[in-house]
């Protein structure tokens, strides 16, 4: 208390401001050390006062000078404020006169604005006369251009300049100059129709143009537009008519007969786009930009009525509606009186894909052309307006009749292109073949050669819905009707032929017969000699292997595919994308499915083949003693007992399906086989008794086989064999108390796999550990 | 795998708050209704509660959307994915779709909607989604009788590609507003009937005004939801899997089990 109290007391006085520590707190000092150190920090405080004093001292002077220069300033102040308050007047004064001044310029400027608009209004009358006269004589001297111009000019003059002229001082004058111009204006309207139906009617088409560039100056756009349309379409008509005769009654042995309706409907858009090409500047420059859409629009009506009956045609001569009906009605039933062959599809699947891809391309050129047209023209219109061009553009390609004459087109194809796939897919799993020495039969490959045809072609036509559909229906075929063969396939398991095996046999014989009954038909596969059967199942497993990861490949070529039709403009961007994506993701999920059977069908080999047989092999260890003295661990040096004939056999068991399947698979059937082992041998070994040499011998054994295993897998396995080999070291020990060398704090980097129990029950395989011991063990 | 997991990851953005479920939706009318318990099932509520539920990534059902031309199939689905109504009547071709992703108890869950066009020409199309859908939304004009009689038909021809009893099957009245009270009444009362001969539960809506849109939509996916948690529950029991994706399955039997039902998937990338 005494030596903190003095502290307290100093920090108190420091904040306070006041010098030394308080009476009291001295007072009560009784001990000289304490005394003298607290008159030492008396001193300090008064030297630093007296700093602090002097400090404040040397500043005075400086702190008066500056007092008495303010004390200075004080006139100055006032004379200040004296000149503020004169220029705030000057100021106030110079800001009224400046408005003064600018009214007096605003009403001049309203003067010249005022005069600017009599001159012009004078012109405009003078203009107005100018065109009058010069109406007449351009009409009288059939200069159609110049009468043209001068209508051109009065029309763009400002109608109520003209109202207001009238009613000036030469009213009478003007309206009569009107009257004229008027009339000359209904004249040459009259006129040029009529020249240019006649041009039109002659198809000269140099009158045509000409005519039809003085219909704009006349405000008659739409009707140019109109009637040029008329005539080009009248030409178009024409063509496309030769064009479709020639091919209905061309040779058919020509080289391209097979897609003759797919030429002809090509000729005939791409003449469209020729038309558009070759026209388009005129327009653009007579007409001005945004038009296009005009033209177009009547241009569609004829390339729609041409084509409708080029696909009249091709749906008559190549008996398509009937060919779908067949289609339809035998798939419908498995069992039809009528059935087509799916070869004979294949020209008109591809004639329909080429036609839809021509159309998409023509649909794609008309778009691009109206929408870049629009752009100009818009380019200052609302965004209303702009909206409504879109959707009026959206309207005519979508609902066009070419578009809909597609749809129904790409309808029927899809069921029989549907067909072709399903057909042609039973008919490569009927003709299945398989060659020695191959480790898959035929109908994977021509399987995924048909599903990728198919899909090619429906990619060709350049339909993304098509598209889409065409996947999904290769996802079903794959993912039911294929997987189910091979499912099948496996389903007849792998034939036994062992004597252990006997029973297996037996029952898997009597399942397939009740399998071969349930489907009403006896299978030829039964009475097949057992290593035809034994190859079948291996090929299947490689087949499904095969398939799961043909899927993946085929995703992947259509991803790029795809890619490349989206990067030419096709598809109306992210829908379509996000649909073909979608399909795609549920084509490659099917590849997991048959992963998923592959894992089946291996468990079932496993099962089937290669338990049986490694069982009794791992029993045969049983007959082995190994409660053992010095004599008989020498022996069994000298003629190993077991391990070494258990290799050899293994080795000859897994020789035929290192022959028969692909090294993945066989490389996940020794992993399977290895569990099996190592599974079998635990129990075995825990029917066992030990001596110490037995241990050893044991541990002998187990490295032996390890080391054999490692080589024959990729896989590691000593993870498999970590209960064994701790079993093994348990089986090794010395005395029942070294475990604890090994256990709990003493295992170092060993996971025990073992549980104390299990520990305990290893431990009691030595018949010369005592049960007390082990019991005694704390674990 | 890589692609998968990037998908996912463009997915974990959070869900909008206007689609968090956290109340277990209820039905329209108890006459037709594939439920009618009002909470979540014990055993999903469970899962839902468990991290390890949240971090499976995306889930996603099917849902087909099919229906007469002209019935509002669009119109349905537009309203309740972007909130509008457009008076013009536009053809659907081919298929569209919309994916509309939800935060049902806590786990974030999509569906991703097939919007069929009801055209003839385009069923070809469109009949090739039926696949695999684990929602069947059939849609009929509630102004025009005959559109009910089809649903049948459209039944028929969307169970024909699906296992029965393995998807939820929707009939939905719409155009609600066109109708007098009375007659909707009327209509209706024959509806509920043919929903309830097909197992199916009825909703009328209105697209135009919204009525009954949302909260028939929260209904379609709390119902696939808890449809789809409860298979993979019991599908876990019966294999195990290894690796994020691949599948392996462990078989427990022989190759003659059962196949199992097959349990969608759908990456998102």
């Amino acid at each position: 208390m005494a030596e903190s109290n003095p502290a307290v007391a100093v920090k108190r006085s420091a904040s306070a401001g006041l010098s030394a520590i308080s009476a009291e707190a001295i007072e009560g000092l009784t001990e000289l050390d304490e005394l003298e150190r607290v008159y030492q920090q008396l001193c300090d405080e008064e030297k630093q006062v007296e700093s602090e004093l002097e400090a404040l001292i040397s500043q005075q002077g400086n702190i008066e000078t500056k007092m008495l220069a303010l004390q200075r300033m004080g006139p100055n102040l006032q004379l200040i404020e004296g000149d503020a308050t004169q220029l705030s007047g000057m100021i106030t004064f110079t800001c009224s006169l400046a408005e003064n001044v600018s009214s007096k310029v605003r009403q001049l400027d309203l003067a010249k604005n005022r005069l600017y608009q009599a001159i012009q209004r004078a012109d405009d009358i003078l203009d107005l006369k100018f065109c009058t006269d010069g109406v007449q004589t351009a009409l009288r001297n059939e200069d159609y251009e110049q009468a043209a111009a001068h209508v051109h000019r009065y029309l763009s003059l400002d109608q109520s300049v003209i109202e207001l002229s009238r009613q000036g001082g030469e009213s009478s004058a003007v309206d009569a100059s009107l009257a004229l111009l008027q009339e000359a204006e209904q004249r040459l309207k009259a006129l040029v129709k009529e020249r240019l139906d006649q041009a039109i009617a002659d198809g000269d088409l140099a009158q045509v143009e000409r005519f039809f560039k003085i219909f704009p100056l006349l405000g008659l756009h739409d009707q140019g537009l109109a009637r040029f349309a008329q005539y080009l379409c009248a030409q178009l008509a024409k063509k496309a008519e030769e064009n479709l005769l020639l091919a209905v009654g061309g040779e058919l042995g020509e080289r391209r007969a097979a897609l003759i309706f797919a030429d002809t409907l090509t000729l005939l858009l791409e003449g469209i786009a020729r038309i558009v090409e070759t026209h388009q500047p005129i327009v653009e420059t007579y007409y001005g930009p945004g038009r296009l859409y005009t033209l177009i629009k009547h241009l569609q009506v004829e390339c729609d009525r041409q084509a409708e009956k080029v696909v009249d045609k091709f749906i008559q001569q190549r008996d398509y509606q009937n060919k779908f009906q067949i289609v339809q009605s035998s798939m419908m039933r498995s069992m039809s009186t009528e059935k087509i062959e799916p070869r004979e599809l294949d020209p008109v699947l591809l004639e329909v894909t080429v036609m839809n891809s021509r159309a998409e391309l023509y649909l794609r050129f008309l778009r691009r052309r109206i929408t870049a047209d629009f752009e100009v023209g818009d380019a200052t219109a609302p965004k209303s307006t702009v909206q409504e061009h879109q959707q009026s553009l959206e309207k005519l390609l979508t609902h066009c009749l070419l578009s809909r004459n597609m749809q129904e087109l790409i309808g029927y194809y899809i069921p029989m292109e549907e067909y072709y796939m399903r057909e042609s897919v039973n008919k490569a799993v009927a003709m299945d073949t398989y060659e020695k020495g191959q480790l898959t039969s035929s109908m994977v490959d021509d399987c995924f050669y048909i599903v990728k045809k198919c899909i090619s072609r429906a990619l060709s036509s350049s339909s993304i819905d098509c598209l889409c559909a065409m996947i999904n229906h290769a996802t079903s075929v794959l993912e039911s009707d294929f997987r189910e063969v091979l499912y099948n396939k496996l389903r007849q398991g792998f034939p036994a032929t062992t004597l252990q095996d006997i029973q297996r046999g037996v029952s898997s014989a009597v399942s397939l017969m009740q399998t071969s009954l349930q489907q009403g038909k006896f299978n030829t596969l039964g009475i097949e000699s057992a290593e035809d059967a034994k190859a079948s199942f291996l090929v299947t497993l490689n087949n499904v292997e095969v398939c799961s990861e043909n899927i993946i490949t085929l995703k992947k070529n259509l991803e790029s595919d795809c890619s490349k039709l989206f990067s030419q403009g096709f598809g109306s961007g992210e829908q379509a994308q996000a649909k073909i994506d979608s399909c795609l993701s549920d084509l490659v999920s099917t590849s997991s499915k048959f992963k998923d059977l592959l894992q089946e069908g291996l468990t079932e080999l496993n099962n089937t083949a290669i338990k049986p047989q490694v069982k009794p092999w791992i029993s045969n260890f049983l007959s082995i003693s190994h409660n053992i003295e010095e004599d008989e661990f020498n022996e069994y040096e000298a003629n190993d007992p077991w391990v070494q004939q258990f290799i050899v056999n293994l080795e000859q068991l897994m020789a035929e399906f290192k022959a028969g399947l692909s090294p993945v698979i066989y490389d996940t059937l020794t992993s399977l086989m290895t569990s099996l082992i190592s599974l079998e041998m635990e129990k075995t070994v825990l029917k066992c008794t030990f001596s110490r040499l037995g241990g050893l011998q044991f541990d002998k054994e187990l490295r032996s086989l390890v080391t054999y295993l490692t080589t024959v897998t990729t896989w590691t396995i000593r993870d498999k064999f970590a209960r064994l080999t701790q079993m093994a070291t348990i089986l090794n020990l010395e005395r029942v108390t070294e475990i604890l060398d090994y256990w709990g704090p003493n295992s170092g980097p060993l996971t025990w796999r073992l549980t104390p129990a299990e520990v305990r029950q290893v431990l009691a395989l030595r018949i010369d550990f005592r049960s007390e011991d082990i019991k005694r063990l704390r674990l | 795998m890589q692609e998968m997991a990037n998908g996912k990851m463009h997915f974990s953005a959070p869900v909008s708050k206007d689609r968090i479920i956290s109340k277990f939706p209820k039905w329209y009318t108890p006459q037709a209704c594939l439920q009618m318990k009002d909470h979540w099932h014990t055993r999903v509520k469970t899962a839902c509660q468990d991290r390890t539920t949240r971090n499976v990534g995306m889930k996603m059902s099917k849902v087909v959307v099919v229906g007469d031309l002209y019935v509002g199939k669009t119109c349905l689905i537009n309203r309740f994915c972007k909130d509008m109504f457009d008076r013009d009547y536009k053809a659907t071709i081919g298929v569209d779709f919309e994916i509309e992703r939800f935060e049902l108890s806590g786990v974030p869950y999509s569906l991703q909607i097939w919007d069929t066009a009801g055209q003839e020409k385009f069923k070809c199309i469109a009949s090739t989604y039926y696949r695999g859908a684990q929602v069947i939304i059939i849609v009929f004009d509630l102004a025009d009788i005959r559109t009910l009689e089809h649903t049948r038909q459209w039944l028929q021809e969307a169970m024909r590609e699906n296992d029965p009893g393995s998807c939820f099957i929707f009939l939905v009245g719409t155009k609600r507003d066109l109708l007098s009270s009375a007659e909707c009444h009327r209509t209706e009362r024959d509806a509920v009937k043919m929903a309830s001969e097909m197992q199916a539960e009825f909703w009328s809506v209105s697209s135009k005004t919204g009525e009954n849109v949302r909260e028939f939509f929260f209904r379609v996916a709390a119902l696939a939801f808890e449809g789809s948690m409860l298979r993979d529950l019991e599908g876990a029991g019966s294999h195990s899997h290894i690796g994020a994706g691949d599948l392996i399955r462990i078989d427990q039997g022989t190759a003659e089990e059962p196949k199992a039902k097959s349990v969608k998937k759908l990456s998102c990338c």
